[in-house]
């Protein structure tokens, strides 16, 4: 009986180490010179060197903390963005009966199998057409295609949460005179929280982590995000930063692991579906 | 769709996306046209890629030029080189390309002979930039087709640098200009012995090595647009770095594979994994950066004047740029003010104004910079004729280089196979 | 009766066989006509955005797979090639097929693993205990490195000759290669990556977990059910909606895997080919050589190849997916 009862934890401390031990081995090389970086190999430094944590983040004519903001901004928009637009598809695509539903859905699952590298070129020319690229606000092109639902990924995670919702839950509010407005208002939008929730934690890591698209939209150092800032550090062909870059990234870790521990207690504490009855 | 009846179909087809692709283009250009304003002001766009010194450097330099001509401003944009040409590529097909770009030989033939550059040969004549003091030869290293599509901004040559604190250390005689190829693997067998390091990093893998080799066998990398050698030069080029494997004069093909990689913080020289890289020789105060022991830098073995005069980078204008003569104007402000060349020093290579360049020398306070000046300076006294710029096409014989060689090191292939592979990779490359 | 008390009736832990609640509600009354405006007042958002932004951009590339696009030029100099691109790829490109066979071994080989590592661990911190929420963050965290500069050269040291792998392995007297470095390794170690990174799929676990209702598995208890009987009868069926979702995604992703073999080889696809992926080989095809028309036409035929895979998905998810909406 004990030793079952020790299983768990113990599984999950041996598991935990081996998964953690190349973060911790980050951490470590963040306080390491640069040479040291490049040479030791072993997770504690001989020499700390705590100083890149200063040097990157006055590293550029532009604080840190400024691509910070922006990723902040940048992600925070798409996380509302993506949880109102996506969570309307999904329940049109969930619950309600329409013509040619099979055939949208269809072409939205199609929309997530296109290798988005061929995308780029035409999707620059057609924001530059919008008038959506350079300016003082450059951040429309990366927030406004959420804003219409074109993660395709949360529409179908939110899809997949909301059929396993009780359809007597519908039922029963139909027949209490809702209609599909009402049903989304009343039963389905409060049970959705574990989708939204996850909807929010995947907007805001993928949004924070982005890169490619980011790279091309922003031209100004002022309006970089911290994953563009990021490479600033290493120019392979010359001038390289190696101990500041490992600050920096475990700066950047920080807000979306702070990010994920306030959200995931929503996760957890799970829906009372029972609750809602009458 | 079959090839029965390709007219129709294609006709309506293309028709149809021609006017979806022609119409952003059109929006585009009329949102986007900055017309010289009356009163003269104008705003450049100017991208480079580098690292924090080197932006702040060109800010600064740019910022002297916005003194002395009010009415010129830029819009800057610097990225480290990853991503930097994926950005500057879908920037040019959005036809929003920067007036002024960085740019390297690798990319200079893709983006000249697709006519996005403009060509800055008129200018050249008629003296709006100054290119007198530049070595000949770096002005045709930026000549595609007859057209100067960059004006070379630093110059440097290949170097192989060498770990001298290791090699002192353990009292081997430190390797010198001249060595034949034989030579220099003979010694790193031998340096290798005494150091228990890897004496020497296989360059098979590595084209500026294969291009300074070939030259002194008299052959070229590339005539114009073909390429300049045999598959028996490729050959005898893997047997030589097999017999210097086989021998340990070098790493392990682990070790190398790591080092077959174009990074600073990544050669072996840095990490401690053999006593030389192959680079160029301009890289050597960075590398130095990043390590406690004292390096070295010399030319590559064999006949040392069949090095050339390389552009480490170039600008260019871009063609559709509405202020050419402007930009021009910025170019040889930068390359041949004095005031400007000394806020730039040697960041990009070794100025391409000589001038200059004498006048940075003498300024700098940089050990292994003032190494680095010294022995191009030296080496640039024999110099033979540049060769052309490598022909579009040029990134992928580099990969396939890579790969061929590193098929030989794993031995996973002959020397004779993986030749016989690489060539026809690389025509198949070149040809297209 | 509670509306609870109707699913748990329907979903006792002996699951009906597949069909038979959907069967239940096929004649729903004539609500079909506002339902179906309703329908399309939610899917205007999406429908918008499909028709402005998604659309164009998708059917641009496949325009400019039948032709000889180089992003640099002109567009105006681009020339119709018909099905070159599409011949070129099956008949001239070794690399092709190459891509193909290490992207297969990839996908095969990644998706259910790291699907099993999620499940497995999302299982175990589904109980609430104290420090499941600490955990259920640290499992997270290798996920939220994406494929950062960082994160490569982490990597690369974990798996080099004197990295920590080896350092493991030399406690049992083992001597590790560098695996990173190694043609024959270092598709292997971008699959450890791939699994590494479980968390996202284990994030959607743990939140379907918390639909499957209690009162379950106190009947079940109450029955006498094992743990792993009733992880069987009733986790697995009631999470299967999610499991379908991971499945879907995790193998879209898996084929896709362009990020780590991109940050681990330098955008080469080295050593020697062996993580060149079919989106790198395709990035590297449009971008660094700018055939993009050929790139193109090798995203269309990923696209075809990959929705026919998620269709035979979609398919075999009638036989094991129950929903608790009565349909399938």
């Amino acid at each position: 009986m004990t030793l079952q009862r020790l299983a768990r934890p113990l599984t999950l401390v041996l598991l935990s180490a081996v998964v953690l031990y190349p973060l911790v081995w980050m951490l470590g090389s963040s306080f390491k010179s640069q040479e040291e970086v490049l040479n030791n190999m072993s997770v504690l430094p001989n020499v700390w060197t705590p100083g890149n944590y200063l040097d990157g983040w006055n590293n550029f004519d532009v604080s840190f903390g400024r691509f910070f903001v922006n990723s902040a901004l940048v992600a925070g928009l798409t996380v509302v963005a993506n949880c109102v637009s996506c969570l309307l598809a999904a329940y049109a695509f969930a619950r309600l009966k329409f013509k040619l539903r099979g055939f949208w859905f269809a072409i939205m699952i199609g929309t997530l199998l296109l290798p988005g590298h061929v995308l780029i070129v035409p999707q620059f020319v057609m924001f530059k057409t919008f008038g959506w690229v350079g300016g003082d606000w450059p951040y429309a092109p990366l927030i406004v295609p959420q804003l219409l639902a074109t993660e395709a990924f949360f529409v179908f995670l939110m899809v997949q949460f909301m059929r396993g919702v009780p359809r007597e839950l519908d039922e029963a509010a139909t027949i209490d005179g809702c209609t599909p407005y009402g049903v989304f208002r009343h039963v389905i939008l409060p049970l959705s929280r574990p989708a939204l929730v996850s909807t929010a934690i995947f907007s805001f890591i993928w949004t924070w982590n982005d890169f490619f698209r980011q790279l091309v939209y922003l031209s100004d150092l002022e309006k970089y995000t911290a994953p563009v800032a990021l490479t600033l550090f290493i120019d392979s062909s010359g001038q390289s930063s190696v101990g500041p870059m490992f600050a920096m990234s475990v700066l950047s870790l920080a807000p979306v692991f702070l990010f994920f521990v306030a959200f995931q207690r929503m996760l957890v504490e799970g829906i009372n579906t029972s609750g809602l009855k009458g | 769709m079959t090839a029965s009846h390709p007219l129709p179909r294609r006709r309506v087809l293309s028709g149809l996306v021609a006017a979806m692709v022609a119409l952003p283009l059109a929006l585009g250009a009329c949102s986007s046209e900055d017309k010289p304003a009356a009163d003269g002001k104008v705003e450049l766009s100017f991208f480079w890629w580098g690292g924090e010194a080197r932006a702040q450097i060109t800010e600064q330099a740019l910022a002297l030029y916005t003194s002395k001509h009010p009415n010129v401003t830029f819009k800057k944009t610097w990225q480290a080189n990853q991503g930097y040409f994926d950005k500057l590529a879908t920037l040019t097909a959005g036809n929003d390309a920067p007036d002024i770009f960085q740019i390297d030989d690798n990319f200079l033939a893709e983006y000249a002979t697709r006519n996005v550059t403009a060509d800055l040969a008129e200018y050249s004549k008629s003296g709006k930039i100054d290119t007198s003091k530049f070595p000949k030869g770096l002005i045709e290293y930026g000549t595609v087709d007859g057209k100067l599509a960059g004006l070379a901004f630093g110059e440097n040559t290949q170097g192989l640098v060498y770990n001298k604190t290791k090699l002192e250390a353990a009292g081997v005689a430190l390797p010198t200009t001249g060595q034949s190829w034989e030579d220099h693997i003979a010694w790193a067998k031998d340096a290798a012995a005494k150091t228990k390091v890897a004496g020497t990093m296989d360059p098979s893998a590595d084209y500026k090595a294969f291009w300074v080799w070939l030259r002194q066998q008299g052959k070229e990398l590339y005539n114009g647009k073909e390429l300049g050698f045999t598959q028996a030069d490729v050959q005898a080029w893997f047997e030589l770095w097999k017999g210097a494997r086989d021998a340990k004069a070098t790493p392990t093909p682990d070790v190398i594979h790591e080092g077959n990689a174009t990074d600073v913080t990544k050669q072996l020289v840095v990490t401690g994994k053999a006593l030389t890289s192959w680079v160029w020789a301009n890289q050597l105060p960075e590398l130095q950066k990043n390590t406690k022991d004292q390096l070295g830098v010399i030319a590559y073995p064999g006949d040392a004047s069949k090095q050339w005069p390389r552009a480490s980078m170039y600008f260019s204008v871009y063609r559709g740029s509405k202020n050419k003569d402007v930009a021009a104007d910025v170019l040889n402000f930068l390359a041949n003010d004095p005031e400007a060349g000394k806020i730039l020093g040697t960041d990009r290579g070794l100025p391409s104004n000589t001038d200059i360049r004498t006048q940075v020398a003498a300024s700098t306070d940089n050990a292994s910079m003032k190494e680095t000046i010294k022995v191009t300076g030296e080496l640039a006294k024999n110099f033979g004729p540049a060769p052309t710029v490598p022909p579009k096409g040029h990134s992928t014989v580099r990969s396939e280089l890579i790969k061929a060689a590193e098929e030989a090191q794993y031995g996973r292939a002959t020397p004779a196979q993986a030749a016989e592979q690489f060539f026809a990779a690389s025509q198949a490359a070149i040809s297209r | 009766m509670s509306p609870v008390a109707t699913t748990t009736a329907r979903h006792t832990p002996t699951v009906p066989p597949a069909g038979s609640a959907a069967h239940q509600r096929r004649d729903r009354p004539a609500r079909h006509r506002s339902e179906s405006k309703a329908g399309y007042v939610f899917l205007t958002p999406w429908l918008l955005g499909l028709v402005t932004i998604t659309a164009v951009p998708m059917l641009m590339s496949l325009y400019l797979s039948f032709t000889n696009y180089d992003v640099l030029s002109d567009w105006e100099s681009m020339e119709w090639v018909g099905l070159d691109n599409y011949r070129t790829m099956f008949t001239e490109d070794p690399s092709f097929w190459h891509a193909v066979k290490t992207t297969l071994v990839f996908a095969l080989v990644a998706t259910p693993l790291k699907l099993a590592a999620a499940l497995g661990v999302a299982v175990l911190l589904n109980k609430g205990f104290k420090a499941a929420g600490l955990f259920r963050g640290l499992f997270y965290l290798p996920s939220l490195l994406g494929g950062s500069v960082a994160l490569a050269i982490v990597w690369v040291n974990m798996f080099n000759r004197d990295g920590a792998f080896n350092s493991f392995l030399s406690w049992f007297g083992i001597e590790g290669k560098a695996w990173v470095n190694d043609p024959d390794f270092a598709l292997g170690t971008l699959i450890l990556l791939a699994v590494w990174q479980f968390g996202a799929p284990m994030v959607i676990f743990l939140a379907g977990l918390k639909q499957v209702p209690n009162e379950l598995y106190e009947a079940a208890s109450v029955d006498g059910a094992s743990p792993v009987r009733k992880f069987i009868s009733i986790t697995l069926p009631m999470l299967s909606p999610v499991i379908f979702f991971n499945l879907v995604l995790e193998t879209i992703n898996g084929f896709q895997g362009f990020t780590s073999a991109f940050v681990l080889s330098n955008g080469t696809g080295g050593p020697v080919d062996s993580t060149l992926m079919y989106t790198l080989h395709l990035y590297i095809k449009g971008w660094n050589e700018y055939q993009m028309g050929y790139a193109s036409a090798m995203a269309w035929v990923f696209l075809l190849a990959i929705g026919l895979v998620t269709a035979v998905v979609f398919r075999t998810g009638k036989f094991w997916v129950h929903y608790s909406d009565g349909e399938d």
